[in-house]
């Protein structure tokens, strides 16, 4: 028989009671490991989160967001303006084309209808059209056909004679001094190669997979731009529909077909920190002029979600701590409680020679002796219902957050202002991973002794003469 | 061996004091063994319990092997009970949840002897108070009183105390059982230079002593009348 047997056996004497007891334990520590497993998990979230916003600028030229925009295109000199503030490290210019598919029959009025409507050339009107051999790989739809037909109406002359003109869409075509998206990601070449040197021009290009899937092109494969014919150098994949169905080209190409040498229509810049960020941002904005050119930061709505997230992660953590305290205040109550109900026997063991610390440490371990089983229950609540607990703090949070990110340009995104935040939020996925789950043990375990220790030092304050005092 | 000097033991009970122990002295050699009677409240318990530093008294002294125990500290009290004193409470008072063996082991675990030399010793000691072997690791609080009692005495024993504090040790037990015990004690002190003071009514335990006492009104005296 040693002090831990002895502990044991006393953690069983009364069964029903431990039983009630661990029952309550175990709820308080499921609750504590749930709560630091959906903190963890939300923690992930938003360095992922912030990784993916990254530490890029978006440079337009001011004005330039929206449809009626106005302005000065960028050019070479703003990106150098650019290179120069501190703690940017790189700057990548982009030339953005619309390209229409060319129409088989020689329609004359067709091709001067796309030339009349230079406003559909996009936002701030500094996307040059040119046509092309490709077909785009995604439908118009009922939104693209009613939004070209009320740009047709808005021209007027030509309405009447076309009621039946179906629309396909454009193809985005990207000049890029670099092997970077339009929000500054690395380019995903699924086959083929990059375009090798991006500053100078060329006739290859980068196409969408989908978009090559639609024009059956295969690495080496042509097709024409303006009459120009340009061969497949690699296909990559942006992960959405919209973002496959696009071409990419260097810089300088681009800039020769829009015929707009040296203007850019955006640059992506590229700060050396996330910290540095918001600071830069507003370093760049004051280099290049409010009247000059917007600043803007990634992806806007990511930062609300981030800070909603952010919340949800404060909240998890205040009340992994009150569970982490409750469990702590059951074990001292019911350690007090214990004492309390064995003074005579503590007497006893005291009469007959028993240290203080010797009775002290048998209490110690019979309250671990609780919390070991608490910790085994709660672990299996806290595996169970982490996931729940994670996803119903967050949606009950990213209602909040999605009024807040309502804010986006008019014709919204693909799936709306609400669906992009709420996406983003449900997608944290709390699993309860074993580390996580050891560590918070460990933390029950650690406030446990603290919590049994008052009472064991409680039992030092008992003398042997209880052992003669009735019960 | 032991020496008492002028104890008293005062306790308050509402506005009046009691002094069941009121300037008791008395000397015991190595090897005694004495008995001690009195009327039920007349304090026995209250003076074995100054003796076997369970509690303290409100003035005097005891003394064991030329050692005061007014000037020792609590720790010095915990190893003077573990290493020198055996007790044998009026109400037993084992561990319920442990078994007799347990109980009995349980000083020798206070006092770091190695785990098997306590099993060992401690069904030998059993053995010695006659409990029946089967109910060895029998949890106590499913023994009569009188294997209680026994077990109990086996306890007391465990750690070879010099100084044997024995509260009624055969009160619960019938003759033949209590003689046994007697004969164990006085073979002790006899054998093994234990000193022994057992608080009694049995007179058979009277008669084997060397020294007996009465206490009465707080004063112990000693009846010189007839000897062992
Ligand atoms: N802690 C205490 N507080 C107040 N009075 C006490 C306390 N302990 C003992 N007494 C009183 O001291 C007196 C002596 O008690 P004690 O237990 O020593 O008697 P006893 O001689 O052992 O009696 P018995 O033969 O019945 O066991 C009793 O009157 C008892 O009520
Ligand atoms: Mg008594």
């Amino acid at each position: 028989m040693s002090v831990l047997a002895r502990s044991v056996g006393n953690a069983f004497r009364n069964k029903i009671r431990t039983a009630a007891v661990v029952a309550v334990l175990a709820v308080a520590i499921g609750l504590a490991l749930s709560m630091l497993v959906a903190n963890q998990a939300v923690g992930a979230k938003v360095q992922e989160l912030n990784a993916s916003v990254g530490t890029t600028l978006t440079v337009n030229p001011a004005g330039g967001q929206g449809f009626e925009g106005g302005g000065e295109p960028l050019t070479a000199a703003e990106a150098a303006t650019a290179a120069a503030v501190p703690n940017i490290t790189s700057v990548v210019g982009t030339k953005a084309l619309r390209l229409r598919t060319e129409t088989t029959t020689t329609d004359t009025a067709d091709a001067a209808a796309g030339a009349a409507q230079p406003d559909a050339g996009g936002p701030g009107g500094q996307a040059a059209s040119v046509t092309t051999s490709l077909t785009a790989a995604v439908d118009a739809g009922t939104l693209g056909n009613r939004n070209n037909t009320g740009s047709g109406t808005g021209t007027g002359t030509t309405n009447g004679t076309e009621p039946a003109r179906t629309f396909t869409l454009p193809i985005t075509a990207t000049g890029t001094a670099a092997e970077v998206d339009s929000s500054g990601k690395a380019l995903d070449i699924t086959s083929g190669t990059g375009l090798g040197d991006y500053s100078a021009a060329s006739t290859k290009a980068l196409v969408g997979t989908t978009l090559a899937e639609k024009n059956n092109l295969k690495v080496g494969s042509t097709f024409t731009i303006a009459g120009k014919t340009y061969t497949v150098a690699g296909i990559f994949d942006a992960g959405t529909t919209f973002g496959n169905n696009a071409v990419y080209l260097t810089l300088a190409e681009a800039q020769a077909l829009a015929e707009t040498p040296g203007e850019l229509s955006s640059m992506v810049v590229t700060v050396n920190s996330m910290e540095n960020v918001d600071s830069t941002k507003t370093a760049l904005q004051a280099a290049l002029g409010a009247s000059k050119a917007d600043v803007t930061q990634g992806q806007r709505n990511l930062e609300t979600a981030v800070s909603s997230l952010n919340s949800v992660k404060g909240i998890s953590l205040v009340a992994y701590i009150a569970a982490l305290a409750t469990a702590g205040l059951i074990i001292l109550l019911i350690m007090v409680m214990l004492v309390r109900e064995r003074r005579r026997e503590i007497g006893v063991l005291k009469a007959i020679g028993a240290r203080n610390r010797t009775i002290g440490l048998q209490f110690v371990l019979e309250a671990l002796v609780l919390v070991a089983l608490g910790s085994v229950v709660g672990a299996a609540i806290a595996s169970f219902a982490s996931g729940g607990i994670a996803s119903a703090l967050v949606s009950s949070n990213s209602s909040t957050a999605a009024g807040a990110t309502g804010q986006r340009g008019p014709g919204g995104g693909p799936g709306g202002p609400f669906g992009g935040a709420t996406q983003l939020l449900t997608s944290v996925t709390a699993s309860a991973s074993p580390g996580v789950i050891a560590a918070g043990i460990a933390a029950v375990f650690a406030v446990a002794i603290i919590g049994a220790l008052v009472p064991a030092l409680l039992t030092a304050r008992i003398r042997p003469i209880e052992v003669l005092r009735g019960e | 061996m032991i020496e008492v000097k002028d104890l008293v033991r005062q306790f308050k009970s509402g506005d009046r004091t009691i002094k069941p122990v009121n300037g008791v002295s008395f000397e015991l050699g190595k090897g005694q063994l004495a008995s001690i009677v009195g009327k039920s409240g007349s304090g026995k318990s209250t003076l074995l319990s100054l003796l076997g530093a369970l509690d303290k008294p409100t003035s005097g002294d005891v003394v064991v092997d030329g050692v005061s125990l007014a000037g020792l500290p609590d720790g010095k009290l915990t190893e003077y009970r573990r290493r020198d004193i055996g007790f044998v409470f009026q109400q037993f008072n084992l561990i319920p949840n442990l078994s007799a063996v347990d109980n009995v082991m349980l000083p020798m675990e206070f006092a770091d002897v190695r785990k098997s030399a306590r099993a060992q010793r401690a069904k030998e000691l059993l053995e010695q108070v006659q409990l029946d072997p089967e109910k060895h690791s029998r949890r106590t609080n499913r023994l009569s009183g009188g294997e209680q009692q026994r077990v109990a005495i086996a306890r007391a024993l465990a750690n070879e105390p010099k100084l044997i504090l024995a509260d009624e040790p055969t009160g619960n037990l019938d003759e033949q059982t209590g003689e046994h015990i007697i004969e164990l004690l006085s073979s002790l002190s006899r054998d093994h230079d234990t000193t022994i003071l057992v608080v009694t009514h049995d007179r058979g335990l009277a008669r084997k002593a060397d020294r007996r006492f009465r206490l009465h009104q707080g004063q112990l005296n000693e009846d010189v009348t007839a000897g062992r």
